[in-house]
């Protein structure tokens, strides 16, 4: 078996070319023992399959962090049968540190100058036949992003693996016997080593760009105190609004589904005398759970083109730059910036956008951060139901409402887990690279996104089928009428407790759906207060169509007060986002514990709130 | 003077970067080494300091950079 690893930078362009190599014969699991994701996947060049192995993302391999101990061990071993290093050709002097951290490991190797693109459009060259004389190792110069050039990556590694070359030079490092083996005067002068060993190497063979950098024309506003935040803002909209044109075709076309499907396969099954339980099941289920599950996944495409595009052009570092001061308030650093901004659209894409961060401490509390962040379908659903109970100024109280409750959120959140996830003494403020503005590759850009989309959408499958059967069959009642289902029963036998929350059984079982999907809100209102319709039927219908809106306005305002109606806005607002939004935390943090951790969190703080809010309005609200 | 404290295109060369071993290794890795030539790009009041340095530009949280003693170079 061959086994090839890649190693690089974060920036080098590595999962890019992941990713391009693999395709989707991608392996995603954990490294043994360790919150650290391991990716890996195949491909085959002339009849013989290559294991890609991508190392965790670091700066250096002299580091103490998981991800570090796990990539100089993995080396080490000789499991890899070469060791591809990436490095970005547009900062070659940087980004060559790898190599210099990785000429101690004595391991066959060859070198990729990645982004050649860039380097070529600053004017920068690169005489990569006399970089690989004197390096002893194979160097080639590549753009990963436009998709070309892959034939010949996989020509080259098939060669090297037959016959491999090592590093024949190495930075003159001061002898590794010492005692103290991470002096922070040992750092410092392996640091000049290392550096002065890449001076030397490329010596001559590359022409540097002018000495003096000039900030260039955007960058003159984006990179301001004032107005750089409110272009980021403005794009990050615009952003959104470019996420809702994709998604919008694949939405509608998922909308007809249930109709579709629904009757013919209801008129199937009721010919051939099926149970209507099962009729139920096929006809109104399932269908349902398939638009449920396309749209959202949809919606997760849009998000990532959006904020791919924005990240590939160079935007979202400035935006990281923008807003370092303010998330170091949080225990965060900039780079949190993209993840929490896209959690307003989708807290899936959020979560899964928290992989820039340089710790798993990171990680995770921004995780914690993003869930606390309102995404757009509790945008399309809380002033709905504020309306029905408050006038226009009233609706725009609640909103600014929960505007300013999300900041409280955000701080709580990073008072509780803060120190425990990102220990004060661990705390690195940002150090991050703002890369040139450069072009968008959009082939590129499209398929990561539709990688993520389509991974979402089988999950989405399992876990929402699964409980939505559990769901339905709680809530299922053979009358049609509420009070005959089991979730009836269960929730008027808990209601003294759930008043306390200032919640009835009504706005309670409201709140246990809105915290498989934002989108179900609606749906169950209509069902347990206007009792037309089954829970079950309408629980997981992203639409919420079909719902007579004024209707289902005079029931809920003469059977709940205003102060408990606002009280279940909050804690719908605040509680666990959506299902999916759990399933991806927990996939993107490995943590089964601090999953739990964060739903127990969310929905304990959600009911303090509703509590809380309903005990201050009662007296107003009646 | 510290890094924090120079002004927008001011050049100066890297005196200390202090001993937080974990610091260190970071920002030794992004390529800020003792001695090395930089260029202070911008440095706005409670911005990260911007600074280009082997070609990159780099962003460093304000607080880090008061930890970066520098020597101010004319020209």
């Amino acid at each position: 078996m061959n086994c090839i690893a890649l190693l690089g930078q974060p920036n080098s362009g590595k999962s890019t070319v992941f990713n391009q190599l693999t395709g989707s014969r991608q392996h995603v699991g954990n490294w043994p023992g360790k919150t650290v994701e391991k990716n890996d996947g195949t491909y085959s060049y002339n009849n013989e399959t290559y294991t890609v192995v991508d190392l965790p993302g670091s700066y250096g391999l002299s580091g103490n962090s998981d991800e570090e101990i796990i990539t100089e061990k993995f080396i080490k071993s000789g499991e890899a049968d070469l060791v591809c290093i990436l490095v970005d050709a547009s900062q070659l002097e940087r980004s060559m540190y790898m190599l210099a951290d990785f000429a101690s490991m004595d391991a066959p190797a060859i070198l990729i100058l990645n982004m050649m693109d860039v380097a070529k459009t600053q004017g920068k060259t690169i005489n990569d036949r006399k970089l690989s004389e004197r390096l002893g190792i194979p160097v080639l110069p590549f753009t990963a992003a436009d998709g070309k050039g892959f034939e010949g990556l996989k020509k080259l590694i098939a060669e090297e693996i037959k016959k491999p070359h090592k590093l024949i030079t190495a930075p003159e490092i001061a002898s590794k016997e010492a005692g103290d083996n991470n002096g922070s005067e040992k750092l410092l002068s392996e640091g000049t080593a290392k550096f002065t060993w890449i001076s030397t190497i490329l010596e001559g063979l590359t022409n540097k760009a002018g000495k003096d950098y000039k900030v260039s024309g955007f960058d003159r506003i984006m990179l301001k105190p004032f107005w750089g935040k409110v272009m980021t803002v403005l794009i990050i909209l615009a952003g959104f609004l470019a996420a809702m044109l994709i998604m919008s075709p694949f939405m509608s076309v998922a909308g007809m589904l249930p109709k579709l499907l629904g009757g013919p396969i209801a008129g199937f099954l009721n010919g051939l005398n099926v149970h209507p339980w099962l009729v139920s099941v096929f006809s109104l289920l399932i269908p349902n759970t398939l638009y449920f599950c396309i749209s959202m996944s949809a919606f997760v495409f849009g998000v990532n083109i959006a904020f791919g595009f924005l990240e590939e052009i160079g935007f979202l570092a400035r935006a990281a730059y923008q807003f370092d001061g303010a998330l170091s308030k949080l225990g965060l650093q900039g780079k949190a910036v993209a993840p929490i901004l896209m959690g307003m659209g989708c807290t899936i894409g959020g979560a899964s956008g928290t992989r820039v961060m340089d710790s798993w401490g990171q990680k995770m509390l921004t995780m914690m951060v993003v869930w606390a962040v309102p995404c757009a379908s509790i945008w399309s659903v809380m002033p709905v139901i504020s309306s029905m109970f408050f006038p226009v100024w009233g609706t725009a109280l609640v909103c600014i409402g929960i505007i300013a409750y999300i900041f409280v959120l955000m701080f709580i959140v990073s008072r509780v887990f803060g120190n425990k996830l990102v220990p004060e003494d661990a705390r690195t403020g940002m150090i991050m690279e703002l890369p040139p503005y450069h072009k968008a590759h959009w082939r590129y850009i499209i398929k990561e996104a539709w990688i993520k989309c389509f991974d979402m959408f089988k999950r989405a499958i399992r876990t929402v089928t699964l409980v939505s059967l559990i769901f339905w069959g709680f809530s299922f009642s053979p009358s049609g009428n509420v009070e005959s289902s089991l979730l009836y029963r269960i929730g008027t036998f808990i209601e003294p407790v759930t008043k306390f929350f200032g919640m009835s059984w009504r706005t309670f079982m409201a709140f246990i759906s809105a915290a498989f999907a934002k989108e179900a809100v609606l749906g169950t209102l209509n069902a347990v207060f206007a009792g037309q319709s089954n829970v079950a039927d309408v629980a997981f219908n992203a639409s919420g169509g079909g719902i007579d809106k004024l209707a289902l306005s005079q029931i809920m305002s003469q059977t709940i007060s205003g102060a408990e109606a606002l009280a279940f806005m909050f804690a719908c607002t605040f509680s666990v986002p959506c299902l999916m939004a759990l399933s991806t935390t927990y996939r993107e943090s490995h943590s089964l514990k601090w999953t739990a951790k964060t739903a127990g969190f969310y929905i304990g703080a959600a009911l303090v709130l509703s509590c809380i809010v309903y005990h201050i309005a009662a007296p107003f609200l009646g | 003077m510290k890094l924090s404290e120079m002004k927008a295109d001011g050049h100066g060369t890297v005196r200390s970067l202090g001993k937080d071993e974990r610091f260190l290794k970071r920002i030794t890795s992004i390529g800020l080494t003792e001695g090395a030539g930089f260029q202070v790009v911008k440095n706005d009041r409670k911005m990260p300091v911007l600074v280009y340095v082997r070609e990159t530009l780099l962003a460093l949280n304000r607080k880090d950079c008061e930890k970066i003693e520098v020597t101010e170079v004319k020209g």
